[in-house]
């Protein structure tokens, strides 16, 4: 079968985190290809690479042994390449249980940012989900617990306050993707303290760059960002264009490279978390966590390089 | 969430999983199954070929054939293949079953099977043809979709060509049965249908299309049931 990459790349997230001064005109300073692209956390010192992994769609492939040691070899590519960040949703199907299946093949739990989300609307069982998650996983507990498309928001919010108070998850947060609730986001971002918000901002879903990007900056939060390729679409639309001649001078090299690095060089942006099915592309998204970034100039150039396509 | 708010999402939203993994089920189970699904199509050939017969026994296993169909492609392929990466295949997994279970009650308790095929010798014959053409042909759109002949969506084990063979036989059922026979079809080739455009399989959307034309032509090939001896 014969599938394009389109297909392969379907959903992705960011994960916002608060960028180093140092990146915000990355072109212009130094940024050794070896060592890959990092954020701190706000308030903290942890740092961490700002190229995530997504598991929507591609890591629900069920009993497959054949599918689930394919995409074991995608998340070994992502650890080599230096990745940290996975994100996944007890929604996902049987995403979570590949993922655990395939970090069990790989040993690799201590290379692990583990990120999942509460999906449930009895906002009691917040901390029965988590539990149910981490064995599925295969983690003791969770870096991250998100609430997922602000499902139950207010009751799984307060059990997420008390489970972190208890040092049984490390950060909190929300998540929206599609442009969904942004009124709601951002009011949540303003009362509550939380440390993470994913939501959907790509080259071409710019609509969080006008409210909840900058508060996320002012009040602290780190910011996951998903669907970096417009669930795929973005390769459908634009790969068969050239890149512009000056790509090379923002740090890009291919399409994959062109939208990653458009993201992660906004400032309020910690991490962009796009999901592969394939090892190759794995490669080339993994390209992004590397090398130059575009500067504030570059960004709005390659905004309009591509609504002039 | 809001009318409003639910209006913001499209088709795509609610598939979990992308077209190699649907399409690798159909490779799954026949390798599990192996070399059970070469009976499933000897079965499918079979069928009409019993409810032509002028004996009644002969065509009550011919039903009993087709109710073991559905409740292998709904038991076995919905609830255990595509389930678990898609929870409302499991709905559908256990309606599958429950129409088969309905067909074999008819079989075992609604007095002797139909004769009706035979009451209109060459309806009989034309719903004979048509249900050969799909149990034979209808299973290569999986393989024209994923390019592997593995991935042959056989009757009694994909629930595609069993609904689409299945829905001929509901002009054979009285009044009341037929419509609840065929409800469980009708809304899988809705569901089917939604699923396959959101993917992008369009081979496979001739799965729900066969179904729905096939459901149509059972009805005006079948003749009355009034008129059936049995």
């Amino acid at each position: 079968m014969v599938l394009d990459r389109r297909k392969f790349l379907i959903g992705a997230g960011l994960t916002g985190l608060a960028l180093n001064s140092s990146f915000l005109f990355a072109n212009s300073g130094s940024t050794p290809d070896s060592s890959p692209i990092t954020r701190n956390i706000p308030g903290t010192e942890e740092a961490i690479p700002a190229i995530g992994m997504g598991t929507w769609i591609t890591f629900n492939v069920g009993g497959d042994p054949a599918l689930i040691e394919q995409r074991t070899q995608v998340l070994k590519t992502f650890f080599d390449q230096g990745g940290t960040l996975v994100d996944g949703s007890p929604m996902y199907g049987t995403a979570s249980d590949v993922v655990g299946e395939a970090l069990d093949r790989l040993g690799a739990r201590d290379r692990l940012f583990a990120a999942t989300k509460i999906w449930t609307s009895d906002e009691s069982a917040t901390r029965q989900e988590a539990e149910r998650s981490g064995r599925r996983w295969g983690v003791e507990q969770f870096d991250l617990l998100q609430v997922h498309n602000l499902r139950g928001w207010q009751g799984h919010l307060e059990t997420l306050k008390a489970m972190k108070a208890e040092g049984q998850v490390r950060y909190i947060g929300i998540t929206t993707s599609h442009g969904r609730r942004h009124r709601e986001f951002a009011q949540i971002m303003e009362r509550e303290p939380i440390d993470f918000v994913q939501l959907t901002y790509n080259v071409l879903d710019r609509e969080a760059e006008d409210r909840l990007l900058p508060l996320a900056q002012e009040r602290g939060i780190a910011v996951i960002v998903n669907r970096p390729f417009q669930g795929g679409s973005l390769f459908g639309r634009y790969q068969s264009e050239p890149l512009p001649d000056w790509a090379g001078d923002a740090g890009v090299s291919n399409w994959a490279e062109f939208f990653l690095k458009y993201i992660i060089s906004h400032p309020a942006v910690t991490c962009a978390i796009p999901a592969t099915t394939s090892v190759e592309h794995m490669k080339e998204n993994m390209g992004a966590l590397y090398g130059a970034l575009p500067g504030a100039q570059q960004r709005q150039k390659m905004a309009d390089y591509v609504r002039s396509l | 969430m809001s009318g409003a708010g639910w209006l913001s999402y499209s088709l795509e939203d609610f598939i979990m999983f992308g077209p190699q993994v649907f399409l690798r089920l159909f490779v799954r189970i026949n390798q599990d199954l192996w070399p059970w699904p070469l009976l499933a199509v000897l079965a499918g050939i079979l069928v009409p070929m019993l409810l032509l017969s002028q004996k009644s026994a002969p065509r009550r296993v011919a039903l009993g054939l087709a109710s073991v169909a559905l409740v292998t492609s709904g038991y076995g392929f919905l609830v255990g293949y595509f389930g678990p990466i898609n929870w409302p295949a499991l709905w559908f997994g256990w309606g599958f079953v429950l129409q088969g279970v309905l067909l074999g009650s008819f079989m075992l308790f609604g007095g002797a099977p139909p004769s009706r095929w035979l009451d209109s010798k060459s309806a009989g014959y034309w719903l004979a043809g048509l249900w050969l053409a799909a149990v034979l042909a209808l299973p290569w759109l999986t393989v024209a979709e994923s390019g592997d002949w593995k991935a042959v969506g056989l009757f009694g084990l994909a629930p595609g060509t069993t609904a689409a063979a299945g829905v001929l036989l509901a002009g054979s059922l009285p009044g009341f049965w037929r419509w609840l026979y065929l409800a469980v079809p009708f809304f899988w080739s809705l569901f089917s249908a939604a699923t396959f455009w959101s993917l992008q399989t369009w081979w496979l959307l001739g799965l729900p299309v066969a179904t729905l034309i096939l459901s149509f032509l059972a009805f005006r090939l079948s003749p009355s049931w009034a008129r059936s001896r049995g």
